[in-house]
């Protein structure tokens, strides 16, 4: 993991998309709204609105994976669903020794250079 | 719409078959359901050649294995393309060319199925398959099959009160199948007392991803399997060796990629909507079906999908494990073939394997002590990604 602490950098985040027409949410974000069908423009982002999907969060389901692809050095690592206050949901890592389905986290973003290629986002819940 | 039926099987027996090069692994399968259709010789009179796979270009370094496969067979110029749906690749091939041969199109169609996994490391094998997860919010945050497989179980044992216990159950049932499929990647006595009640059993069955153990999941297998479809209705189809095992109902239906957008993840939408529409075509219900092969890749999914097309209460076909109901003699013999826990899954071929294992029990094929008796109708769902691509098919001894 890389520490942005350390940095003058702006710290990595993972964005939730908001249709302007309907105002339905969505993570990730769809070409267009299951509601009111308004398209998306990737370049442009026109009648949509981009916002932080971050902070409290509950653990629905989680796991310890002990055979990790490629690129993973560890031993293993857990990892969960959460929901968001918005209802959103998102999939991610946990950073705690003793997860237990129900219990409050809150979710921050990071970025990830285990694999080769370049660094990706990942969400922690902790 | 003419009525489709297979009258050729083929089946490598699964396994590590890392030697040999991919194209003749999936043109040993197609030999042998020429063969078994009396159609060798006919072979360049077929209307069309399919052939599923997931994941050629990453895994074995080939790509265009359909030009491969018909080359090595010399075949050439029959047409053939290449069909991949990630794990229900096998299962899509065997749509699409149920559609050829329904629209008339076509009149004999070559289904054939398989991957080479072992030529590279697991850990890599493990990426690859991996690849299939939505790229920004799973695979990107490390997340791998067996670590769905984890969290739906999860999610399962808490809302339904299964256990470790039932999983391993389930497993020594499907290896008590698969050491008797002459097919199978995985022939191995297994016991519940090593699996699950023994002292050892922590060693010998580890945790793969929490709470699913090794033997809750499928092994990484090679291997290729094919079927040869024929329009009976038409005159050609006298011309094969075999009687048709019809091809009663066949369907997909798809889910959302990301598995966190769906409203109740333990809902499998798409295997409910592909089983009720296969239903709808053949025009039977779940009491109809002898027996079946559903994609165990975990072996939760076994239990869930079983639920999902109807043959138990949602929440409730780990008491039928228990009891013995999805054993060879119980009431709904699940997995016949070791299902992908003991036969293995080699991925772009397990939907045509599924297939091959219906019309083996329907002919009454299969080997003693796995021979479902006097079975009418077997269905297969075979399940793409998380759920999120399905394809059933259910086939009829007419």
């Amino acid at each position: 993991m890389i520490d942005f602490s350390m940095y003058d950098v702006k710290a990595p985040k993972i964005s939730g998309f908001r249709c302007e027409k309907c105002g339905s949410e969505y993570y990730p974000a769809p070409m267009i709204c299951g509601k009111c069908n308004s398209r998306r423009d990737p370049v442009t982002g026109k009648g949509w609105v981009k916002f932080d999907l971050e902070g409290p969060c509950t653990l629905l389901t989680w796991t310890r994976v002990w055979n990790l692809p490629e690129g993973y050095t560890k031993k293993f690592l857990l990892f969960g669903i959460v929901q968001f206050e918005n209802g959103l949901r998102a999939s991610g890592r946990i950073e705690l020794d003793e997860p237990k389905t129900g219990m409050k986290l809150t979710a921050s973003v990071e970025e990830s250079n285990e694999r080769p290629g370049k660094p990706v986002k990942i969400f922690v819940f902790s | 719409m003419a009525r489709v039926g297979i009258v050729g099987i083929g089946h490598t027996r699964f396994g590590n078959s890392s030697e040999y090069d991919l194209a003749d692994v999936l043109a040993y399968a197609a030999t042998d359901a020429l063969k078994d259709a009396g159609f060798l010789e006919h072979r360049k009179e077929i209307d069309q050649v399919l052939v599923a796979n997931m994941a050629s270009g990453l895994l074995c370094h080939q790509s265009a294995v359909a030009s491969a496969m018909v080359s090595r067979l010399d075949m050439e110029p029959v047409p053939a393309e290449l069909v991949e749906n990630g794990p229900a690749s096998g299962a899509s091939a065997v749509k699409l060319g149920y559609m050829a041969v329904a629209s008339g199109m076509a009149d004999v169609v070559l289904v054939v199925g398989g991957e080479i996994m072992r030529k590279v490391t697991g850990w890599l094998a493990t990426d690859v398959v991996s690849t299939m997860l939505d790229t920004e919010t799973e695979y990107n945050m490390g997340l791998t099959l067996p670590g769905f497989g984890g969290m739906f179980t999860r999610m399962y044992m808490e809302k339904y009160g299964l256990t470790e216990r039932d999983l391993a159950l389930l497993a020594v049932k499907n290896h008590d199948n698969g050491i008797k499929n002459k097919y199978a990647h995985i022939q191995a006595t297994c016991t519940i007392e090593a699996i699950a009640d023994g002292p050892e059993a922590d060693v010998v069955n580890n945790y793969i991803a929490e709470p699913l153990r090794m033997y809750s999941t499928c092994p990484v297998s090679d291997g290729a399997a094919a079927v040869l479809l024929v329009n009976m209705d038409s005159p050609k189809a006298k011309l094969f060796a075999k009687k048709p095992v019809r091809i009663a109902g066949v369907a997909s239906a798809t889910d959302t990629h990301c598995v966190h957008n769906r409203k109740d993840p333990l809902q499998l939408n798409a295997v409910r909507i592909a089983a009720e529409k296969a239903y709808q075509m053949s025009g039977l219900t779940p009491k109809d079906i002898s027996f079946a092969e559903l994609h165990d890749a975990f072996s939760i999914l076994e239990m869930a999908i079983s639920e999902e097309v109807g043959f138990f209460e949602r929440g409730k076909s780990y008491l039928a494990v228990r009891k013995g109901e999805t054993a060879i003699n119980g009431k709904m013999p699940i997995n016949t073939s070791g299902g992908l826990k003991s036969k293995g899954h080699p991925v772009g071929g397990t939907g045509v394997s599924q297939v091959v294992e219906l019309v083996r029990q329907l002919r009454g094929e299969a080997e003693e002590g796995r021979q479902v008796k006097d079975p009418k109708y077997g269905m297969s769902v075979n399940f793409g990604g998380f759920g999120n691509n399905v394809v059933a098919v259910i086939c009829a001894k007419d």
